[in-house]
C-alpha cells in the first residue's frame, strides 16, 4: 500500500522545495498533502492519518515543537512517523522535540541525500 | 565573546553552503559593492536576540532575486514566477543563512531565538540598529552575474 506525505511550513516556497528534495530523493509517496501553519496541519490530522509529517520547527501561531505534542495525542498519529525540518540546530532543542515526539531531525539546508538517510529506516 | 572576523567567516560560510545546496549557484566574496543596475531591489532580513541581538539582511536586485527562487523552486526563471514566490524564497535564504551562522558560532555565544523572516521590494533600502551597532558587510557575486549583499547588523544585549 503507498504511503502517504504532510509537509507542514509556514513558506509556500520551503514546502514546494522540500516536495522537490523529495522527488529528487527517490522516494516514493502516493498521496502528498501540504499545510502551512500548524492549526491546518492537526485539522488535516484529524479528517485522516499519513505515514509521514514533514515539520518546520519555528512557525507563527502554533511552532513545531506544539504540533509535535498535540500530534501525538491524537490516535489517529499513533503510527505516524515525524520529521522537523529545521534551520534550528542547537542540540538541545532537537533533544527536546525528540522527546516530545519526533522521529528524526533533519537541518535546513538539506540535500536529498539528507532526505533519504533520514527517511528510508522510518518507512520500512 | 565572538569576534568580528569569526561572524565575517560564519556568515561567509553560511550564505556559501546554502547557495550550493539549495540554490544550486555559486557564490564568491568581492572587494567592492556594485550598485544594483536594477530600479527595484529586495531586502530579506530576520532578527536574532540572545546575548547578541541583531538582524542579517540580503539585498539583491529583483531579477537576482527572481533567479534564486527560480533555482531553488526548480523552474525557468523567465517563467511565471509570482512576487510571493520570489519573496517567499529570499525569505528563506535570510533564514537558512541565519541558521547556519547559529550553528557556527553558537558554542559560542549560546542560544540565539531567530524571527520569521520578512521581505520587502523598493529603492535604496537599508537597514539599521542605532549608532551603538556593529556592522559586518559582505558583498557577493553570484554566479560571476549577479550581485548580493549581506549584512549583519548586532550589539551586546543588554540583558546578558
Amino acid at each position: 500500500m503507498g504511503k502517504s506525505l504532510l509537509i507542514v511550513d509556514n513558506s509556500a516556497t520551503m514546502r514546494k522545495i522540500i516536495m522537490r528534495t523529495v522527488r529528487m530523493s527517490g522516494l516514493d509517496f502516493d498521496r502528498t498533502e501540504e499545510a502551512g501553519s500548524g492549526v491546518e496541519a492537526l485539522q488535516k490530522l484529524q479528517s485522516g492519518p499519513v505515514d509521514v509529517i514533514l515539520c518546520d520547527v519555528n512557525m507563527p501561531e502554533m511552532n513545531g515543537t506544539e504540533l509535535v505534542k498535540k500530534a501525538r495525542q491524537l490516535p489517529s498519529c499513533s503510527g505516524t512517523k515525524i520529521v522537523m525540518v529545521s534551520t534550528e540546530s542547537a542540540q538541545d532543542l532537537i533533544d527536546q522535540v525528540m522527546s516530545d515526539g519526533a522521529d528524526g531531525y533533519i537541518t535546513k539546508p538539506f540535500t536529498p541525500e539528507k532526505f533519504q538517510e533520514k527517511l528510508t529506516p522510518l518507512l520500512n | 565573546m565572538v569576534t568580528t572576523v569569526s561572524l565575517k567567516d560564519a556568515l561567509l560560510g553560511g550564505a556559501q553552503e546554502v547557495f550550493e545546496t539549495m540554490v544550486f549557484m555559486a557564490l564568491e566574496e568581492v572587494d567592492v559593492a556594485e550598485e544594483c543596475s536594477e530600479d527595484v531591489s529586495l531586502l530579506g532580513s530576520i532578527t536574532f536576540t540572545g546575548n547578541i541581538e541583531g538582524c542579517l539582511s540580503i539585498r539583491c536586485g529583483l531579477q537576482c532575486a527572481r533567479t534564486i527562487a527560480a533555482n531553488m523552486l526548480g523552474t525557468d526563471p523567465c517563467g511565471d514566477l509570482a512576487e510571493c514566490d520570489i519573496n517567499d524564497a529570499i525569505g528563506e535564504v535570510a533564514n537558512m543563512v541565519m541558521g547556519a551562522i547559529k550553528s557556527r558560532v553558537q558554542h559560542e555565544i549560546g542560544t540565539m531565538e531567530v524571527s520569521i523572516p520578512s521581505v520587502v521590494q523598493g529603492r535604496e533600502m537599508k537597514h539599521g540598529l542605532g549608532d551603538q551597532a556593529n556592522e559586518i558587510v559582505v558583498n557577493v557575486s553570484i554566479e560571476e552575474q549577479y550581485r548580493a549583499t549581506f549584512s549583519l547588523l548586532f550589539r551586546e544585549s543588554e540583558l546578558a
